[in-house]
């Protein structure tokens, strides 16, 4: 056994001044990691996965305090001095972070910061480091490592800042990698590269791996065995088939149920508090009406940004080039595409937050981009957006109260403040929260219910088309679900048309009636639902398609 | 590169009109009759007008913009209405005992502010942070003043440590005599703000992801502040230093009035007084030269120190 | 627009928001309660002064000159060393004296006539200065005037900066070009040589220092609303207000100011020190309050030659007003910056 955790307890000290409180983060995780293996860590946001992985080294911030029992081949790290976890930092235990674009120093280039562990820990001479730099290079696949030895952070993209992580990481040959969620902050097809090359890497130098992630899809695929946590315990730990195809314990089933398969279709999503209760889905699916009116329709839309370049000029910067769509009452169009496709811009656009550089956008018979500013107003009722970070989607000085007011103030929509709080209790009725939320402030939600309160403040201007900006992708998969069950019921009731955007095709689909695949502001391929799925056309398409996680598969 | 110096030199060319638009208009529709000033107490009415004849009072007051334009383009300041020595030689007789001082104090300042900040921020609200920002809070409120005329009379009347007062011309005897009383006073009092400022700077960068990355690699934590820290909060102090630098030409005026160094705030202060305004608006003027120049180079530097840094 | 809604049945609690909460953690933090205990005493001797409740006559002579403080114990009287005044009757020189006719007349008026001069007191509370004025009162006047000054001035520093910094970063274009242009033309020279420039052309008064410092403080102030203006229209929330059609006024004021308002509540905390101190400095220069005025500055102006002859109280008065009520004004607005912090609060 390579690295043995033992009810390990880990509680952060807040509050500097004055009162002092204990969180805790972690309360009694055990569990083992032996030698050549994978092991990942699988756990929503709060789980306690990222606290527990970086206690080993003690890499936790100052207000930390630990007890428990880390042994690592016979010693309690727990115990041991700075100067000992120092010697192990680096050489025999590695750590990948999340976001490398803020994790690699800016100021120092690629080869002085992968020498750096060498020098440490091997003592090796300046040129000997700057040739097992480049070696490491070419191990991770980054083309050109002599001349990239030379480069900065910021002149390498996001895949290539892991990479350079990665190798950072494998300098020393440690025994043991521990991977902080080093896909998540990086696009599908990138995620899928990085992906196969820590298996790659993990056969290879035969060293151990802690893989720590929020999808459960994404570790089926590589992990040896797998630690499901939720809240600070584990839940759920075995090998790797045993979880997927015989979970034991009701979370870990409801976490393999809830996301939405890429395999089969299904009215509504079931949700993991529900499914733990053992309570089914209850809606059925209400088939569309293929000849509902077209709401909304677009032509040739573009939108260019143009950057200050030389003494004078301009250069252009084509966003969205030439889109083109219909959409009906009562269904969706999912946009899909990866960072820098620009499906946002288009989202944006379609409302006039960016102003289009070209193209018109009819809502019933009307171009919205030639409406004046009274007319507009008008427009604005019509077509709403739901934004992707709910954090930052409502004012946070704003009570709940005021947040839903505020627009039947602006349109005059109600006959008086008491007409308008009837409506905005009634769409609070309807989006799964209670009144007593009028009176709280945003910071007192979870990510999920924000994300409903805005759901909300747009209904109260009674819309026809509401565009979904990735409203989905920063919640946990259970709180997906929910939200994703609250749309799908909205839709059915009100009669609403989404453009539904998206990074995750599994979603899309979920949603979706037709399906635009965006690529650098173009559209690559536009059809149904089922056929992007079933039968894509374009190649890029495939690509998204074999990028994403598909759990594990079995014996093959 | 030369397309961005060029540009930015072609952009000072705004800022500095309306420098001198704003001394300008400020002298000349806010301010005393220059004609009177110079005229005296005594002068008589024939006196007055003859003297606004002759400094061109009486044309439009464009056509005095525009003289006064052309003579700050030509250097050509004219005279103080006290002293009557040109303004330019004023320059450059005052600016170097100026220097004298500021210099060491600019010096002394940083190298001495850096390391307590360090230590401070490293250790963040352990006792000694605490300590250490209430006594800048305490030493912060109390007055310059008071640290000069309690150091002047400790160190200089009754110690006799120091000359109270004075100044040589030689470079050197002021170094070692005339400069050290008023270069202890002003860096006792310059630290704490610049320790709390710089302390800012390494608590900032300390909470960023690449010095949990530069532990991780197994760094000691004196690698981790000294070679990661350092470096990026260089830019923060960089900044700063750039932002003083304008300062210290016209000096710590209360210095060189105290200690009595004819320098440059010294003179200053002394047209406030006397409402010589020629002194006081060439000075403006200048300096606001002076600093876009120094700006421009901190600019430049910013690319050595940060290679994010893309010169547009 | 009100958060509590006339619905029916009971009426929802309003939450706790972001001051509320900021308060009670300011309330938990010992020494920041200690500083507002302190600058509310200030406040309130302050309020007392300006309604001429104390320190009313500070400018009159009371004392004898330089009198000693009362814990000091009056000073010796002096040696003065005159000769001697010769005993013995007057010399009659009534008959050619021409005034002698008159003297019983007017010996008779004055006889009449009362003046009352109050004997100067040989010790003062805190001592006395130069004319026999009393330290204290002077110090309490002092006070008065130098953290009106010195609050206003801040006040309307950062009024201008706040409205233009939220112009520029909000609307952006050729109003954030011109806004910038002004910006950099008022930071082109040095913080004092402007200051000076203004001084030289204003003259002296309370009202002219205001407005010296009122206008050149307000840089600071321009750059960080700015900056926290550009940063916070991008947000989602506000343009989730663009969406459902809020106009630029509302989305500036009523969307965005609130959550920025902590930080320009910090900045102004700063401006009040930083001004408090230069108008210390201006008054002792001559250029700040006029001469009928008392401020830290004048005294410390007065105490310089004071010193040399070994009277330290008005110094020390001074300086004792001014270190703590200025270390209580830091500390607390640290306190409250700490309070306000949104990285400490929550899950934000």
């Amino acid at each position: 056994m390579l690295l043995s955790i033992r009810d390990l307890k880990v509680a952060f000290r807040l509050g500097e001044r004055g009162t002092v409180t204990l969180a805790p983060a972690v309360s009694g995780v055990s569990l083992d990691i032996p030698e050549h293996t994978t092991v990942a860590l699988v756990g929503e946001s709060g789980s306690g996965k990222s606290v527990t992985a970086m206690s080993i080294l003690n890499l936790l911030p100052g207000n930390a305090q630990r007890s428990g029992v880390i042994e690592y081949l016979g010693r309690d790290l727990l115990m041991a001095s700075l100067s000992e976890l120092q010697a192990l930092r680096g050489k025999e235990i590695a750590c990948v972070f999340q976001d490398p674009m803020t994790s690699l120093n800016p100021v120092f280039s690629v080869g002085q910061q992968l020498a750096e562990p060498l020098r440490r820990h091997l003592s090796m001479s300046k040129r000997a480091a700057r040739e097992r730099a480049e070696a490491l290079l070419v191990e991770v696949g980054i083309p050109e490592p002599k001349r990239r030895l030379a480069s900065y952070p910021h002149e390498l993209s996001g895949g290539q800042q892991q990479r350079v992580m990665i190798a950072m990481a494998l300098a020393c040959e440690p025994k043991l990698l521990i991977a902080d969620e080093p896909t998540t902050a990086l696009d599908v097809t990138i995620q899928r590269q990085i992906l196969e090359l820590i298996a790659r890497l993990q056969e290879r130098h035969r060293m151990s791996v802690l893989f720590i992630s929020h999808d459960l899809a994404l570790v089926g695929e590589i992990a040896d065995h797998v630690v499901v946590m939720r809240q600070g315990v584990v839940r759920e730990q075995g090998p790797v088939a045993r979880i997927f195809e015989a979970p034991q314990d009701a979370y870990t089933r409801a976490l393999l149920a809830c996301r939405p398969s890429l395999t089969h279709t299904s009215a509504r999503l079931p949700v993991i508090d529900d499914h733990i209760e053992g309570k089914a889905p209850t809606r059925q699916a209400k088939p569309k009406d293929p000849n509902a009116p077209v709401l909304l329709e677009v032509h040739a839309l573009a939108k260019s940004f143009f950057l200050r370049e030389g003494l004078f000029g301009q250069r252009e910067f084509k966003a969205v080039r030439d889109v083109n769509f219909q959409l009906r009452r009562g269904h969706t169009l999912g946009v899909v595409g990866e960072s820098g496709s620009g499906k946002t811009t288009m989202g944006l656009t379609l409302l006039r937050l960016h102003e289009p550089t070209a193209g018109e956008v009819l809502l019933d018979g009307r171009n919205l981009l030639t409406l004046s500013d009274s007319e507009r107003q008008v427009m604005r009722r019509r077509i709403q957006i739901v934004f992707q970070n709910p954090y930052a989607s409502l004012n946070p000085r704003f009570t709940i109260g005021q947040t839903l007011l505020e627009p039947m103030t602006i349109h005059g929509i109600g006959a008086g403040q008491y007409e308008r709080g009837r409506r905005a209790s009634a769409l609070l009725a309807k989006v799964g929260l209670d009144d007593s939320a009028l009176g709280k402030y945003p910071h007192e939600f979870s990510g999920g219910q924000r994300q409903r309160i805005a759901i909300a403040r747009c209904l109260t201007l009674e819309p026809e088309v509401l565009v979904l900006d990735e409203a989905v992708s920063a919640l946990d998969v259970s709180v997906q679900a929910q939200v994703l069950n609250l749309l799908k019921d909205l839709q059915d009731d009100l009669g609403l048309a989404y453009v539904f955007i998206s990074h995750d095709l599994a979603v899309v689909r979920f949603v979706s009636d037709e399906v635009l695949v965006m690529k650098d502001g173009e559209v690559v391929e536009q059809a149904s639902a089922q056929q992007i799925l079933a039968a894509p056309a374009q190649e890029y398409t495939r690509r998204l398609l074999g990028a994403i996680p598909r759990g594990y598969q079995g014996a093959s | 590169m030369w397309a961005y110096l060029i540009r930015r030199l072609w952009q000072m060319v705004p800022t500095l009109i309306g420098v001198v638009l704003l001394v300008f208009l400020l002298f000349k529709f806010f301010g005393a009759d220059p004609a009177v000033i110079v005229g005296g107490l005594n002068a008589t009415q024939e006196q007055v007008a003859a003297i606004r004849t002759q400094l061109g009072l009486d044309r439009p007051w464009w056509v005095q913009l525009l003289i006064y334009l052309r003579e700050i383009v030509t250097f050509e300041w004219g005279r103080s209405w006290a002293t009557n020595e040109a303004v330019s030689n004023l320059f450059a007789t005052r600016l170097p005992a100026t220097l004298t001082v500021m210099v060491p104090i600019l010096i002394l300042d940083t190298l001495v502010a850096l390391p307590i900040a360090m230590w401070v921020a490293y250790r963040r609200g352990s006792l000694s942070d605490r300590t250490i920002m209430v006594i800048t809070t305490v030493a912060l409120s109390i007055s310059f003043l008071v640290y000069i005329i309690i150091g002047q009379y400790v160190f200089g009347f009754q110690l006799g440590w120091f000359p109270v007062q004075g100044w040589s011309d030689s470079t050197l005897t002021n170094l070692l005599t005339f400069v050290p009383l008023p270069v202890l006073l002003a860096v006792v009092v310059g630290i704490s703000p610049q320790t709390r400022l710089y302390r800012s700077f390494f608590l900032d960068e300390l909470g960023h992801d690449y010095v949990r990355t530069a532990r991780a690699k197994g760094m000691t934590e004196g690698a981790v502040l000294f070679k990661h820290v350092l470096r990026n909060a260089l830019i923060p102090i960089i900044t700063n230093i750039g932002l003083a630098l304008p300062g210290i030409f016209v000096g710590s005026f209360l210095i060189e009035v105290f200690f009595s160094i004819p320098g440059l705030g010294r003179e200053v202060l002394l047209a406030v007084n006397r409402s010589d305004y020629p002194v006081i608006q060439a000075t403006t003027v200048y300096l606001a030269m002076l600093t876009m120049l120094i700006n421009l180079a901190t600019d430049l530097l910013y690319k050595v120190v940060d290679p994010r840094v893309v010169l547009k | 627009m009100s958060a509590v809604l006339p619905i029916a049945g009971a009426t929802p609690a309003r939450s706790e928001g972001v001051w509320r909460i900021a308060w009670r953690r300011f309330r938990g933090d010992r020494v920041g309660m200690v500083s507002l205990f302190i600058v509310a005493a200030f406040l309130v001797l302050i309020a007392l002064s300006a309604t001429h409740v104390v320190a009313r006559h500070w400018q009159q002579e009371v004392g004898v000159p330089n009198a000693p403080p009362t814990f000091l114990g009056p000073r010796p009287p002096e040696d003065l060393g005159t000769i001697e005044v010769p005993k013995g009757p007057n010399v009659d020189l009534s008959d050619v004296d021409p005034l002698a006719p008159r003297y019983r007349e007017w010996a008779e008026r004055a006889a009449r006539m009362k003046t009352t001069e109050a004997p100067r007191m040989a010790t003062l509370p805190f001592g006395g200065d130069r004319l026999g004025r009393d330290v204290l009162s002077k110090a309490v006047k002092g006070t008065e005037v130098s953290v009106f000054v010195g609050v206003l001035a801040a006040a309307v520093a950062t009024t201008i900066g706040t409205l233009l910094g939220a112009a520029a970063g909000f609307l952006g274009g050729r109003i954030n070009d011109f806004l910038e242009w002004v910006y950099n033309v008022f930071t082109a020279a040095p913080d004092i040589l402007l200051i000076f420039a203004f001084a030289a052309v204003f003259g002296r008064g309370i009202g002219t220092v205001v407005l010296i410092l009122g206008l050149t403080g307000w840089a600071s102030v321009y750059r960080q609303v700015r900056a926290e203006f550009i940063k916070h229209r991008n947000r989602e929330y506000v343009r989730a207000a663009e969406a459902i059609g809020a106009s630029a006024g509302s989305r500036m004021f009523r969307h965005i100011l609130p959550n920025v308002s902590h930080v320009i509540l910090v900045r102004l905390s700063l401006l009040v020190v930083g001004f408090i101190k230069y108008e210390v400095i201006l008054s002792y220069l001559g250029l700040g309050v006029p001469v009928d005025q008392v401020s830290w500055g004048t005294m410390l102006a007065e105490a310089q030659a004071e010193l040399i002859l070994g009277y330290w109280w008005q110094l020390a008065a001074a300086t004792a007003f001014m270190a703590l009520f200025v270390t209580a004004f830091s500390l607390m607005a640290d306190a409250w910056r700490d309070a306000l912090d949104p990285r400490l609060r929550g899950a934000d």
